[in-house]
């Protein structure tokens, strides 16, 4: 992200006389607002001060030394920048919450330590990606970092063809077809011209059986021509099917591949939509684009030359009847395609929210039913339709409006040609055959009119997508295997050196963060939501690297562990059970897809998931997932945890595995985890401390410090946060069960 | 990144990304409430009053922000160096309803509500000139004066406009979504940097300018 933007020339020399000699200019942004206007100014902030000036002055002036509550506030449509010098809390200044926020948060930490410290002079970094193009200041395409404005479109191609290695070939056939195609339609005419003028319309020749023959020959070239132009067509059809098709499934397998070998944190930058779209639509108009847009652009043009050499050639003046609407045709077409896509989309908006409100509606009919309002959900539902209906009735009778006359236009050279034309017959300067021959041409070159104006708007799809595709293909996974990575057998002990780690660089979410785990114990982690447990099981798997600091497991920083090693000797089961369509029996093999029937069971068994999977249907081959039987929370916590266990994996996470549940069923559950967890290290995160009561050691996290770590009799007698906290869940816990729990270990 | 967004949830501010750390909760005496669910949220929750000239006195800051006395349920003297106030309805009903809390921290997380005020016109003329020179400076919403151009390229609207605060361009997407018709028929659009325009009186806009939107309407 860029913290040290360029002043313009005025500026700069308002900051070169006010910033001393001793001063280090650190941090340049714009900011956007100023009381309540819209203004174009700078903040500069040096490792003593912070200047803001706005054109030609220096609106204020803040020394940073001492400052404290340094922080952004999102507003209403934009964002302050507050902290306090001394005065009270004041606003530096204001500025557009989406271009700026994210760098506005870099100064926040950046000032906080310029305030302790003013010899720090190393600009703190970030690499959170820019959402606007550095160029312009336009947007990137959503989530990507490309700028349809500024796209290098030759780089593009080059890209694209090195990537059709193998399809060239195929891809170029349709080119030779497309010359083919063009000539027949020239010469089919010039044939035609030949059977009017000397035989059908040659009255001396009638009659005459030699002629008779010639004719019939003429008859049978155009039918054979007819023939093979068809014929070449059926291949090219074929062609264009096949290349299509194995181009869309490189394309598809190289980018799916990449999505699966990509970070987490990749990932989880796009979403699911967006990903999906590229895997599908965009690699979908890439491939129409080669395949039918190219060759198709190809032959227009290509015919399009052809017609005006040949018309120049035959009667200039004929050919300048043709050209001279061609200009103001063209400017009326895309005048109406813009026009038509407009109104398309409004239709198209007006239909979607129809649907999602018909949706809305469906779902919670329950809802709708209960508080007795299906009269005004009609109403409302009856004004979208309406509104529908109508914006498809007035697209309607303008479209039906405007198709003829554009028709009309386009065909305004054709009448100057059969009116000139036939004025020439008439007065026998031209054959009938002649003029049939000329309009022929006419239709050929007006015909690719139509599609020219669509080129541009296809040209930039295309590209558009293709660096969509690009982006993702040439990203470089942020977590990586080194050279040669270790398969190591995990034994279970785990060090945490000093750990510190946040999403964004400047935000951490652990910090200095260390504690050693034996092998085959099980620790408790326990603290408020956001304090920082989901991340460090993050971490421990390895979704993401830690900025700081080491993990080890039996010694070995994870960094040099193979991802695949790593992960497939630990087991893990989430909060949100995710099960994928498919049979119970699948699911539970995820991990271990060559697992036997006996170990299927085995994992089933020891999740206490066994019994209840043979009372359904169809067994261990039911059916769950989206379409399937809809199992309860407590069941796909089961079939989860199986999951996690059928490959023995020597390390256990527990993310909130219970959370979800009833004491009922996590009583269950408890038990089933219980087995587990023997001879395993465990991690348990978990909300409820009676679930924990089995762990050897607890961990408790505060605001992403580890605030306590030891054994609960340890931490009881310490009377810290972890002794707050069971106190607070004893006295409000009257179940029987949680009472047990703790009094037993307490 | 995502996972931080779940976790706050900011109401009436839609694609707003949080600007402070969530995950610090201040941390209070559990003992003492036992109002919670068995989850280790606990917080020490500060009761809301309504605050009336009576008892609350809004002064400007030492650093041109608003600063609050008030004398609290317990009928003791409280004051605080910086107030936020937030409107409950910025849309339909601004001067009522104003939630006056403690600025959010990064230390200390989201800032509580110390009270509401009610009517805003129950405060006096000058009190209320600093209620509202906070208010314009939080819901900063520019009203459109004339449209000089409306373009559709690549999927995006580009804008170029004429406003209350000066001559802007800004950037749409998916304009059907972000351009709203509220009741009483006032236009409000939400570009993609977070500004929100409005145009108060569509029909009164020129007739060029006019022509330019009608079909996002």
């Amino acid at each position: 992200m860029r913290l040290l933007f360029d002043l313009p020339e005025t500026e700069q020399k308002v900051l070169d006389s006010a910033i001393g000699a001793d001063e280090k200019l650190m941090y340049c942004v714009p900011f956007n607002i100023l009381e309540d206007k819209f203004v174009d100014g700078f903040v500069a902030i040096t490792n003593l001060k912070i200047y803001k000036i706005l054109n030609d002055q220096l609106l204020a002036s803040y020394v940073i030394k001492g400052a404290t509550g340094f922080k952004t506030e999102v507003m209403y449509g934009s964002c302050g920048f507050y902290a306090n010098f001394g005065q009270g809390t004041t606003l530096i200044c204001q500025f557009v919450s989406g271009r700026h926020l994210p760098r506005y948060s870099v100064l926040v930490k950046a000032c906080e330590i310029l305030s302790e410290d003013e010899s720090k002079t190393t600009p703190i970094t970030n690499s959170e990606q820019e959402r606007f193009c550095p160029k312009c200041g336009r947007p990137f395409v959503r989530g990507t970092n490309i700028c349809p404005y500024c796209l290098d479109h030759l780089e593009v191609y080059k890209k694209i063809f090195a990537m059709t290695k193998g399809l060239r070939l195929m891809m170029c056939f349709p080119f030779i077809v497309a010359i083919f195609n063009v000539i027949f339609q020239f010469v089919v005419p010039e044939i035609q011209k030949l059977a009017l003028n000397n035989y059908i319309l040659n009255t001396a020749n009638h009659g005459q059986s030699d002629k008779m023959t010639e004719f019939t020959l003429i008859v049978i070239a155009i039918v054979s021509l007819d023939v093979f132009h068809r014929a070449l067509g059926v291949l090219q059809s074929r062609l264009s099917a096949i290349t299509g098709n194995k181009f869309t499934l490189m394309m598809r397998t190289i980018l799916y591949e990449k999505i699966q070998s990509l970070s987490l944190s990749s990932i989880q930058r796009k979403s699911t939509g967006d990903l999906m779209g590229r895997v599908n639509g965009d690699v979908g108009v890439a491939q129409d684009f080669i395949v039918n847009q190219l060759p198709n652009l190809f032959v227009q043009f290509f015919s399009f030359l052809t017609g005006l050499i040949v018309m120049l050639a035959i009667s200039p003046l004929m050919a300048l009847f043709i050209f001279v609407p061609i200009p103001f045709v063209v400017f009326l077409i895309s005048k109406f395609w813009a026009f038509v896509q407009l109104r398309n989309r409004r239709l198209w908006v007006l239909g979607q929210r129809t649907n999602h409100l018909l949706q809305d509606i469906l779902n919670g009919i329950r809802v709708v039913k209960c508080f007795g309002r299906e009269k005004s959900e009609i109403e409302r539902f009856k004004d979208g339709s309406v509104r529908h209906a109508n914006q498809n009735e007035a697209n309607a009778k303008v479209f039906d409006t405007i198709f003829p006359l554009l028709g009309f236009a386009i065909k305004l050279g054709s009448y100057l040609i059969l009116w000139y034309g036939n004025y020439q017959v008439f007065h026998g300067d031209m054959m009938v055959g002649d003029l049939h021959q000329i309009n022929s041409y006419a239709n050929i070159i007006y015909a690719p009119l139509m599609y020219i104006t669509f080129i541009p708007r296809n040209i930039s799809n295309f590209l558009t997508s293709l660096s969509k595709i690009f982006e993702i293909i040439e990203e470089n996974p942020e977590v990586q295997d080194i050279n040669l990575p270790l398969d190591i057998r995990i034994e279970g002990e785990v060090d945490i050196k000093n750990i510190t780690f946040g999403y964004e660089s400047y935000n951490p979410v652990l910090e200095n963060v260390s504690f050693h785990v034996n092998p085959g114990e099980m620790i408790g982690i326990v603290g408020h939501s956001g304090c920082g447990k989901t991340t460090l099981i993050n971490l421990l798997m390895r979704l993401y690297d830690v900025n700081e600091g080491a993990i080890e497991i039996d010694n070995v920083n994870i960094k040099d562990i193979s991802q695949n090693a790593l992960r497939t000797q630990i087991g893990i089961v989430l909060q949100e059970t995710f099960l994928f369509s498919g049979t119970i029996r699948d699911n539970i093999k995820y991990a271990m897809p060559h697992a036997t029937d006996e170990q299927v069971i085995a994992a089933a068994r020891i999740a206490n998931a066994h019994d209840f999977i043979l009372n359904l249907p169809e067994g261990y081959n039911t059916m769950v997932g989206e379409k399937g039987y809809s199992l309860s929370g407590g069941e796909r916590q089961r079939i989860a945890i199986a999951r996690a266990v059928i490959h023995n994996p020597r390390i256990l996470i527990l993310d909130e595995a219970t959370a979800a549940l009833d004491t009922e069923t996590e009583k269950l559950i408890q038990d089933s985890l219980n087995k587990l967890t023997e001879n395993r290290t465990v991690f348990a995160i978990a909300h409820r401390l009676s679930t924990l009561r089995n762990a050897d050691k607890l961990l408790v996290l505060d605001k992403g410090h580890v605030a306590e770590f030891g054994t609960h009799a340890e931490l009881l007698e310490n009377k810290g946060i972890y002794y707050k906290l069971v106190m607070a869940q004893r006295k409000m816990a009257q179940s029987v069960i949680e009472q047990q729990g703790i009094a037993e270990n307490a | 990144m995502a996972e931080q967004e779940k976790k706050q949830a900011q109401p009436a501010k839609n694609d707003k990304k949080p600007e402070t750390k969530p995950q610090t909760k201040p941390k209070n005496d559990i003992l003492g409430d036992g109002s919670d669910d068995g989850d280790l949220i606990l917080e020490n929750q500060r009761v809301s009053i309504p605050l009336t000239p009576e008892n609350a006195t809004f002064k400007r800051s030492g650093g041109d922000l608003v600063s609050l006395d008030i004398i609290n349920d317990k009928g003791e003297p409280e004051s605080f160096e910086r107030v936020v106030i937030l409107r409950s309805f910025p849309v339909t009903n601004p001067d009522e309803f104003l939630s006056v809390r403690e600025p959010d921290s990064r230390k200390q997380g989201r800032g509580k509500e110390i009270g509401m005020i009610r009517y805003m016109k129950d405060f006096d003329e000058e009190t209320q000139k600093l209620f509202l020179e906070e208010l314009d400076r939080r819901y900063f919403t520019p009203e459109i004066k004339k449209i000089m151009s409306v373009k559709d390229k690549f999927g995006y609207l580009y804008w170029d406009v004429v406003t209350t605060a000066g001559h802007v361009t800004f950037v749409l997407n998916n304009p059907f979504s972000n351009i709203r018709i509220l009741e009483d028929g006032r236009i409000l659009i939400n570009d993609i940097d977070g500004n929100v325009f409005q145009i108060l009186e569509p029909s009164k806009l020129d007739a060029a300018s006019l022509k330019k939107i009608e079909i996002y309407l």
